[in-house]
């Protein structure tokens, strides 16, 4: 037979799954901890791809002036430069990248809670409805407990 | 007014009955438009040029995510572009991998504003885009609109300058990649579209989450007016010349189509507020609830009473 109410949970909870699962399953299997670093850890290697790339780009640029003034007191310099302005650009990028994980995590977290609830609805229906099953059964209730 | 209301109840349950049919379709122009664009404005690498090639790609992006067509407008632009000179094709390439992993990695999903805004300058109504995003998106948003604004300039360099980099063949390379970041770099005209629309969505956003009546259509005047503003100060400041005629043409046609959206997402009836409120043991509570316009489908349905024959038969 069809249950209404526990086709519409159901629905429900396909829903919410289907709108807040790409947010919150890859969150809810870290520890906030793992999920941000290795959240983390991605943003250091695609910062660190797009900063060689850029710097490519900057080499071709001044090639020309970099190999008729062959100069190694500018070129180190230019080095150090490079070096500085990475290391700044990875500190605000990560720094961004934390921030934004943190939120993202607290939100997967509150939306399991959504999640978990709705689940414990369903499950509770299931219960509510076998045990209506084994108190309706013919003749169960009392044959039940005669053999207990 | 009556008559597009019905007109969106009756789009909403065609949408409601052929989701995944329209869903299609619209991927399907959205690529198609970008293809086309590309060839009619680009239009370098001849064997793309042929109109079968879009076609094909078009309809193959109609099964696509929206970041798969993405991609695979990007590739045909830089077939393109590759085909004129290797150097703009190179430096495309890499601002492109740069926005796709420094952006992209976080906010996967939005890549629509990068095709979407170059295709907005080439029909001429940039000032369309910072209104959408605005009142579509969040502050973010920014950052994407700001590098298809980037995307249309390269664009616009690469269709000015065709037959002087293709004949350069004297020039080398270096010189030439010195050429072309400069000119690119140094575009004022760029930055001073960057600056409009960073402003224009600021404005649209903060005034479109302000709790006054008509929140929207003040947010796509003043977004406008705030644009055009930015415009003709920047045209002073830095000297750049700006059809008249067309900025005014285009930012009318910008707050039709934002007005048109607006309609579609965001239908309430200011005259029917209500006011309420009330307090819990932390709080006091103002509460303004506005209410949705909300019309029924007409559902006309003739039935007939009086069936002549079906009541003779009825009698006998």
């Amino acid at each position: 037979m069809l249950n209404e109410d526990k086709m519409k949970l159901m629905t429900g909870i396909a829903m919410f799954e289907k709108k807040e699962g790409k947010s919150i399953f890859p969150a809810n299997r870290y520890f906030r901890s793992d999920y941000i670093s290795s959240r983390m850890l991605r943003s250091f290697f695609s910062y660190t791809c797009c900063y060689i790339l850029c710097v490519m780009v900057w080499i071709l640029y001044s090639m020309e002036r970099l190999l008729n003034a062959m100069n190694l007191d500018e070129i180190i310099l230019a080095a150090k430069m490079a070096g500085i302005g990475y290391v700044a650009g990875l500190v605000l990028y990560l720094m961004i990248t934390f921030f934004v994980y943190r939120r993202r995590y607290e939100y997967a977290r509150r939306g399991m809670k959504v999640y978990v609830a709705k689940l414990k609805r369903l499950e509770k229906r299931y219960e509510f409805q076998s045990r209506t099953k084994e108190l309706t059964k013919e003749g169960g209730r009392y044959d039940d407990v005669s053999r207990a | 007014m009556m008559m597009f209301l019905v007109l969106k109840e009756q789009l909403k349950s065609f949408y409601g009955r052929f989701a995944t049919f329209s869903n299609g379709a619209v991927k399907f122009v959205y690529a198609l438009t970008g293809f086309l664009l590309l060839n009619q404005n680009l239009g370098f690498m001849t064997q793309l040029k042929s109109p079968v090639v879009p076609l094909i790609l078009a309809l193959a992006s109609a099964f696509l995510p929206y970041g798969a067509i993405s991609f695979l407008l990007a590739l045909f632009m830089l077939a393109h572009i590759y085909t004129v000179s290797f150097e703009i094709a190179l430096v495309t390439a890499v601002f492109l991998i740069v926005v796709a992993l420094l952006y992209y990695g976080f906010q996967p999903g939005d890549s629509f504003w990068l095709v979407l805004t170059p295709m907005a300058f080439l029909f001429k109504i940039p000032f369309v885009i910072p209104l959408l995003a605005g009142l579509a998106g969040s502050l973010v948003t920014v950052i994407p609109v700001s590098c298809g604004i980037v995307l249309y300039y390269i664009l616009q360099y690469v269709k000015q300058n065709a037959g002087l980099l293709t004949n350069d063949a004297s020039v080398d390379i270096t010189q030439k990649f010195v050429q072309v970041i400069k000119a690119l770099v140094s575009n004022q005209a760029m930055m001073v579209m960057i600056a409009v629309a960073v402003a224009g969505v600021l404005v649209v956003y903060l005034i479109r989450m302000l709790s006054v009546d008509y929140a929207w259509i003040l947010a796509i005047v003043l977004g406008t007016i705030v644009q055009l503003a930015a415009v003709f100060v920047g045209d002073y400041l830095f000297d750049v010349s700006v059809p008249i005629g067309e900025l005014v043409a285009g930012a009318f046609l910008s707050v039709l189509l934002a007005g048109i959206y607006h309609f579609f997402v965001f239908a309430v009836d200011y005259s029917r507020t209500e006011y309420t409120q009330f307090e819990d043991d932390e709080y006091v509570y103002y509460v303004k609830a506005v209410p949705k316009v909300a019309v029924s489908k007409p559902d006309v349905r003739v039935q007939r009473i009086n069936n002549p024959a079906g009541g003779r038969r009825a009698r006998r």
